[in-house]
Order: C-alpha cells, then structure tokens, then sequence
C-alpha cells in the first residue's frame, strides 16, 4: 500500500470506504509527520490539531455508520491563512492582524466541512497574499520540499509546501496574480484558479477584489477536481459570484485529448519573457505529449505579458490601497517591508489611472475570448524559471515577476499550473493550461490527459 | 520624482507617518506608480467601457 502521507484525496476515500485506513489513522499520521518534517518547511501557521482529530473522529463515526458525505468525508486539508476558520486566528501571516480571531467559517470552508473534510490547520502565505518571501514577519517564510533552501512559492505557500511535503493531501490558496499557481509551479503539483466567479470568496481577506480567485492545490488533477465540486456554486453574499450551475468538474477527466484544438502561446515564453531553457523544453515536451495523445496544437497570439502585467499591477495596487489605506497611514511599521512597499504605490495611482486600466482590460479580455473561439484550451509557461534560493534576494526579485499568470486574473478565465518535468537542479518546472469561462471542466481534462502521459505525479521531493 | 511633489501626493494621500518612517519605500512607492500607470495602453476610443460592467441588482 502507498505510504498513507501520499495518498490522494481520492485513495483515502477509497480507503475509508475499504476499512483499510480510517480518518483518525490518517490524521493521527499526518499530524507525526508535521511534526518531523515542518519545522524545516515552515508550511504550517498554526496547526490545530485537537480540531482535526475531533473531525476526524466524527468522519469515521459517520462513514462507520453508512453516512458518507462524499469524497472528501475524512479527508484533512490545509487552509491559507487568509481564510476565516471559526475561532482560529487569520493573521494573514501579519502583524497587523495577528490577534484576528475568525467568528465564523469562510464559505469555503462551510463547503468543506460540509463535504466532510477535515481542517488541519491554517497555512503560511505571504503577507496580505502579496509580500514575501519576507524574514521580516511574525512568522517565518514556507520553504520548498525539493530543496527547502528554494522558495516554494507564493503567495499560497504554505499550501504548496505542504501538500508537495505529504503533510495534507489537498489545500486551499487564493490567487490575484498567480498564487495558486505559483506554489503549484514551484512544488511540482496541481493549482487550479477557477473561473472568476465559481467559487465564492466571502470570508477570506481580499487583496484586489476584481482580480481574487479562490482555488485547490493538490497532488493530483482528480483531486482539484473533487475539491472543485466541494466548494464551487453560487455565494448570493459575494457580490462578484456567478450564478452558474457548473457542477461535477471531474466529469471529462477520462475523455483524453483526442479532437481538441490546443493553442500554444510561444510569445508568452519566447519573446515577450524569455524563460529559463529548461522551462522552455519542459513546454515544448508538453505540446509533443498532447499532440501524441490526439490533440491538435497551434501556435496562437494574445496581447504581450508586459500588456497584462501592467493592468494587473494597476488594478491591483488600487483596490489592495483602498483595503489598506487606514493601516498604512496609521501603522506602517507592522507591516513587513516587502508588504507595505508593494502596497504603498495604490495610494499615488489616480481614479483616472485606474478606471483606465479598466477599460484596457475589458479589451484584453476580448482579444482572449477570440482566440477561445478557435481553440478549446491555451498551453503556456507558468513560471519562466525554477524556484530561487531564498537567500537569494535579487535572484528571487529577478524571478519572481517572470510569470505568465496575471493575464488570467486580468481576464477571469480558468487556468491550472502542474509539474511538467525537474530541472538539472532537481527542482520543478511547470506548464499552465487555460479555458473558457466555466469550462473548467475541460481544462481538467486537458490536465488529467498530460498527467496520465507522463511520470510527474508519481515524482515525490526527496524529504523523506 | 521631485520631492515637492511627492510631499503634496504624500499629504492628499495621508501618509505623512509612512514618509517620515519609510522615506524610500514612500518615494520608491511613487515612482513605481507612475510607471505602473504610464505602462497602461488606455484605450482612445471614448466609448470603451470598464470592466466589470454594472450589473444592477447582481450580487445584492
């Protein structure tokens, strides 16, 4: 049997449902395994572990009885610390917050306990999920369990640290420029950002209201599927929630690619960003999968990054300003320095300025949507380059903007980051499939095709 | 940017104790703005709407 650490969401369900493991044998061995292991990942805030077991004695009474919930009855998952979890602090890995103790659940996390799983704990971010790596903190930073001298990612971080590390199997992240699929590229597993919309964000801390997804990581791409069907469906109460009924994401997973038409953005990684030549490899390996299992892959235009990247900072830093603004007039100094000096630039970006950025994106949406119409799904480079040392603060500068994800949170489309290979330093390169709107479902599928195609999955960090 | 600027921008902004403390991150702050706007193609044509689009009684 598969050490349990790495079991899927999925296998554990079915070994719930075979009595061959039961939620407190897994829980119990995972919180061990915490114990070993995160003080070299810092992946965990604060882990809760008396609330876990409680969960999870409850599963296994209830699947004991019959009553199962679902797949992910039993199953433990990681929290961002940035979503609210009745009683527990959400810090966002901040001074500023760092006595905010959540009255009640996020929507997510109803969703989740209603399904069944089990909260293990809250998880590191980057501070407000926009300033970090930061030494600075009241926290440390998460590190990468390929090498966890390497940043893991962000600003999901402690997501991506822990489920890479066997530490949960499946967690949530938040996603405003990439940071779902950021930790995903990093750590070598699957980070989905669902359709703008899908998934309600009431109850986690917003960054930019018109550019924030909530989202799964995971290690494998039936598993973002589950927790896909867990906590998608329309909020009332979140003001840009869609009332779609998108439901069962899973559905495509075994269909293959055979038929579907693939545009490959090149210029993403080849001229308007040129990525490590390992990334760029790792791509052309991924569209030489897809075309062997059936696809057809063009090459396919949209606007250059610099275009998308520039929008995404401008709408950013104005909403993330007007969120902040009080705290940074008042108490600039509990914020880390990489927080507040990414912050700080929202209050010198003029309404003007920003309804701009506005309008230019509506266009930019429009130039993705007609490419969407001829092709199925987008293939692009996530991350141009390894993970940085995080010792390496230039080198993490440098790296860290040389992405091509901000152009779905610009745009709202689904996108999902997997490993696509390990570079000659043992670290993981990655490729980003994106759809249409609400068509997650076939992103999915995409995703699930090159997975079966290809050894990735099966890869685990060498930390025992 | 020139200093006298920066202090008006800096006042209408309310961050006199963020100057004081963090003069360069202010400054630096102010200067990455402008380059973050200016990098921003707005559209000319005068009837290109936002995005989102208002949505009345959406979300309410």
């Amino acid at each position: 049997m598969t050490d349990p650490h790495w079991l899927s969401a999925s296998e554990a369900s079915r070994a719930f449902a075979a009595k061959t493991l039961s939620p407190v044998e897994l829980v119990r061995h995972l919180l061990k395994r915490t114990e070993a292991l995160d003080p070299k990942l810092n992946a965990y805030i604060r882990l809760d572990a008396e609330g876990a077991l409680d969960a999870a004695h409850s599963a296994e009474k209830e699947i004991a009885q019959g009553r199962i919930r679902g797949p992910l009855h039993g199953v433990p998952v990681g929290v961002k610390d940035i979503f609210d979890v009745a009683t527990l602090p959400t810090t966002c890995h901040s001074k500023v917050l760092i006595d905010n103790i959540a009255k009640t659940d996020a929507v997510s996390i109803q969703k989740l306990r209603q399904a069944g799983a089990v909260i293990m704990g809250k998880l590191s971010t980057h501070e407000f999920a926009l300033g970090g790596p930061s030494f600075d903190l009241p926290f440390p930073p998460a590190r990468n369990p390929w090498n966890p001298d390497h940043h893991p990612g962000g600003s999901s971080s402690g997501s991506g640290a822990g489920v890479c590390a066997g530490l949960f199997p499946v967690a949530l992240g938040s996603d405003t420029g990439g940071s779902v699929r950021n930790p995903a590229s990093a750590c070598g597993i699957v980070g989905h950002k669902p359709t703008y919309g899908l998934v309600s964000r009431r109850g986690v801390f917003p960054l930019s209201f018109t550019l924030d997804h909530v989202g799964p990581l995971t290690r494998t791409v039936a598993d973002a599927a589950l927790m896909l069907d867990a906590i998608a469906g329309h909020d009332p109460e979140d003001p840009g929630s869609a009332p779609t009924q998108a439901r069962h994401f899973g559905r495509l997973l075994d269909r293959g690619v055979r038929g579907l038409r693939i545009g490959f953005v090149r210029h993403f990684h080849e001229t308007d960003m040129p990525a490590h030549p390992e990334v760029t490899a790792g791509l052309e390996e991924v569209s030489r999968v897809l075309q062997a299992e059936g696809a057809e892959v063009r090459t396919v235009h949209l606007p250059s990054l610099d275009e998308f990247r520039g929008i995404n900072r401008v709408i950013l830093s104005s909403e993330a300003w007007s969120i902040h603004a009080p705290w940074l007039r008042e108490r600039p100094g509990d914020y880390g320095q990489l927080c507040r000096q990414r912050l700080l630039p929202g209050a010198f970006i003029s309404a003007g300025e920003y309804v701009g950025a506005q309008r230019r994106r509506l266009q930019l949406i429009a130039a993705v949507e007609d490419v969407l119409r001829d092709v199925d799904v987008l293939l692009c480079a996530s991350s141009m380059d390894p993970s940085s040392r995080l010792d390496d603060e230039p080198e993490t500068t440098r790296t860290y903007p040389r992405q091509a994800r901000a152009p779905f949170n610009v745009t709202g489309h689904p996108a999902l980051a997997m490993m696509a290979g390990l570079s000659s330093g043992g670290l993981p390169v990655s490729v980003q499939f994106v759809g249409r709107y609400f068509d997650d479902a076939t992103v999915l599928r995409v995703a699930a095709a090159y997975e079966r195609a290809t050894p990735w999955h099966k890869k685990h960090p060498p930390i025992g | 940017m020139d200093p006298t600027l920066l202090l008006a921008l800096v006042r209408a902004a309310g961050l006199e104790k963020a100057l004081a403390e963090f003069p360069d991150d202010v400054a630096s702050a102010a200067s990455q703005a402008m380059a973050n706007a200016g990098a921003v193609q707005v559209p000319t044509d005068p009837r290109a709407e936002p995005w989102p689009p208002m949505r009345p009684g959406v979300g309410l």
